[in-house]
């Protein structure tokens, strides 16, 4: 599994790793150059005293190594080495310390001044240097007709101090380079625990987080930054997410709660009949269909419910008068309204809108049943239809007995009644929940308020017809 | 053994009257926590099935209502709730048996003979006196080794006095639990459905088993010492 920590890790640490060994090997080349550089002049230094040291007269050679100069050539100090060869290439002179042996040169000196490695004829590493030079000529006033002469010089010094303090060199770079980058392993291992801590903690939080603690929050104090926005949103998804679990817990709490009196109406009057048949009641039959339109009844407010929320509602919208259409569903609630003592006030005008027939025909219907089943007996229950330039609105208020602000605010809740009996059979208390949601899906609203002489009262305001 | 339904759905008051009645309860009805309060204040039931979420007044309320008043008739609650803590709340409150809806009736019956039982103070099933062996699971009277044919009145009336065993029960008693409310109080059913118990136990064994108290009322029992024979 990929690690951000162990990503992190391995980059950075690669990334030091090139760095740093770059950063030696150049430091370690570039001493190397400049100690060899620093050889190589001492070299030519030699070689140039060498070369201003020999004379040539009477055909021979001469020169004087009794100089302070020469001990390094001698036989017991050994450190640094010359030989002079002459024209035809044979050897004119050598230093002590070659103990009378060449300078093993893979090819004599030229006129280009060339310095190489040499392996000794004792065995030890040296550089050499090999060149061409004229001595100095002796012949008193002769010496611009005497033909020149041309020398063969090869000087040498032991290398090996030099190989010894590259290696040491290397050694102590090399051992920088390691404590270096041991150092950085554990600075990077730390610095990124320590950075990467708040993710940690947060996603250590998020698996613990299931359907069953929903109300977990993921703390945004002192969280960096960058996981700020990741916890907020976080946050906010946990917090819609309880919602809805909640509701939907409720919901199925409720769906279940409403199907069981039903349910045991019918177990029971189905095992009463099975158990005594001669105490049947002849009205059972009629019973079990009442129960099951009850059930049925729900199934569909609640599939209707569904359909809501999916938003797999489908309007038709048609130009039509409320007024009118409320007019009509009143009518055979009027006999109810009466026997009730209800008296209707009736305020209305033609108010063409823009609407579905069937999603309204219910809304109102359920408006206005509920207005003659709840209304305080004998009481004054007001109708208006209103409409004006900002839209049409369907007023309807009636005074109530046990109702109270509080209740307004639920009133619209799914399941939710003022008597918490079950004992009607009709009423699922979807009603309003379902109405509401029709009015959303046609572009209208339903609200409820309660006035000061505690009349409840609805309105259902939409916009009015293009063609008015 | 009378039993008081406190149920606002009509349909399950008619099944639940007709299965209890049919086993051989009397059984009164109440549609509202209102009522089914003042019934159970009104008269000594034996239990009590009580919904929880009903009209007027909650079960959970008259349940509560009943306790304060030191009423300590056995509750049923029978409810669509069914979740834990809502068991849990019904029982704290003061029932002693908690049913779910949809239940089966078999078991309710079970459940509501089982509180009866406990209003007595028995566990068992079978109430012995003297050569009368009643099997209150079987609803069988047995008297010398041999069954008595009863009615389910009859059987009610002894199976009560038997629970009571050597008890005086007063003839309001005996209303109270064996008739439901819609029983005369002036007539003399109760003693007309002893007189019938008498003749039919006397068919089984010579020793009488009920027992007059003049003024008082009745007992079951082998001889008492004092009491007057029919």
């Amino acid at each position: 599994m990929r690690s951000i920590r162990g990503q992190l890790t391995r980059n950075l640490l690669g990334a030091f790793f090139v760095l740093l060994g770059g950063a030696l090997a150049a430091l370690y080349f570039t001493a190397r150059d400049e100690l060899i550089e620093q050889f190589d002049d001492a070299l030519q230094a030699k070689a140039l005293a060498i070369s201003s040291l020999v004379f040539w007269r009477d055909n021979a050679m001469r020169l004087d190594t009794g100089d302070q100069f020469f001990r390094s050539f001698s036989k017991e100090e050994r450190r640094d080495y010359f030989e002079i060869w002459g024209d035809d290439g044979k050897p004119l002179r050598r230093s002590d310390s070659l103990w009378g042996a060449d300078l093993p040169l893979a090819e004599k000196p030229g006129g280009k001044l060339r310095i190489r490695d040499l392996r000794l004829p004792n065995g030890r590493p040296a550089r050499v240097l090999a060149v061409k030079f004229s001595p100095d000529q002796l012949g008193g006033d002769r010496r611009d007709r005497l033909p020149k002469v041309e020398l063969g010089l090869a000087v040498a010094s032991d290398s090996e101090p030099l190989e010894e303090a590259l290696t040491e060199l290397l050694g102590i770079g090399t051992a920088c380079g390691v404590v270096l980058y041991g150092a950085t392993i554990w600075l990077v291992t730390r610095v990124l625990r320590r950075g990467l801590l708040p993710l940690g903690q947060l996603g250590e939080q998020a698996t613990h987080i299931n359907a069953d603690s929903l109300t977990t929050r993921f703390p945004t104090e002192d969280l960096p930054a960058e996981l700020l926005p990741i916890a907020a949103r976080l946050n906010e998804l946990l917090a819609r997410l309880e919602i809805s679990f909640e509701r939907e817990r409720r919901f199925s709490a409720d769906v279940a709660h409403e199907l069981r009196t039903p349910l045991a109406e019918l177990r029971s009057m189905a095992e009463c009949a099975l158990k005594w048949p001669e105490s049947r009641d002849p009205a059972a039959d009629q019973e079990t269909l009442a129960i099951a339109a009850q059930m049925q009844a729900m199934v569909a407010s609640l599939l209707a419910l569904v359909r809501g929320d999916q938003g797999q509602i489908v309007t038709q919208i048609v130009p039509l008068d409320l007024a009118g259409l409320a007019r009509e569903i009143w009518r055979p609630l009027a006999a109810r309204a009466v026997e009730r003592g209800l008296l209707v006030n009736w305020v209305s005008t033609p108010a063409n809108i823009q609407g579905d027939p069937a999603l309204l025909r219910s809304i109102l219907g359920n408006l206005l049943e509920n207005a003659v089943e709840y209304a305080l007996a004998g009481s004054v229950v007001d109708i208006l239809v209103e409409q004006d330039g900002s839209g049409v609105r369907f007023r309807i208020r009636n005074p109530t007995e046990n109702l109270t602000p509080e209740d307004v605010a639920k009133m619209f809740d799914r399941f939710w009644r003022k008597e918490e009996a079950r004992s009607g059979g009709k009423h699922f208390g979807l009603g309003l929940s379902l109405a509401r949601m029709f009015a959303g899906a046609m572009g209208w609203t339903l609200t409820a308020a309660m006035d000061e002489q505690r009349r409840l009262e609805f309105t259902l305001a939409g916009p009015v017809a293009l063609t008015a | 053994m009378r039993v008081l339904v406190v149920e606002d759905s009509p349909r399950l008051q008619r099944s639940l009257g007709t299965a209890l009645r049919k086993s051989g309860y009397a059984v009164d009805v109440a549609g509202d926590g209102e009522e089914g309060q003042w019934l159970a204040e009104s008269h000594d039931y034996d239990v009590i099935i009580l919904d929880i979420m009903l009209p007027k007044r909650d079960g959970l309320t008259v349940l509560a209502n009943l306790r304060q008043k030191g009423r300590e008739t056995h509750v049923m609650l029978l409810t669509a709730r069914d979740t834990v803590p809502d068991r849990v709340r019904g029982l704290r409150a003061g029932a002693d048996d908690y049913l779910v809806k949809p239940f089966v009736l078999e078991e309710l019956l079970a459940r509501v003979e089982a509180l009866c039982r406990r209003a007595y103070g028995s566990k068992l099933s079978v109430i012995t006196v003297d050569d009368l062996e009643i099997d209150t699971l079987g609803r069988r009277v047995r008297r010398g080794g041999r069954g008595v044919e009863l009615t389910a009145r009859e059987y009610l009336l002894i199976e009560y006095l038997a629970r009571r065993r050597g008890q005086v029960v007063s003839r309001s008693e005996i209303e109270e639990h064996i008739y439901d409310g819609q029983v005369d109080p002036m007539s003399n059913v109760v003693d007309s459905a002893i007189c019938s118990l008498r003749k039919k136990l006397a068919e089984f064994g010579e020793s009488p088993l009920i027992h007059t108290r003049r003024g008082l009322g009745y007992v079951l029992d082998e001889m008492p010492a004092g009491a007057v024979a029919p």
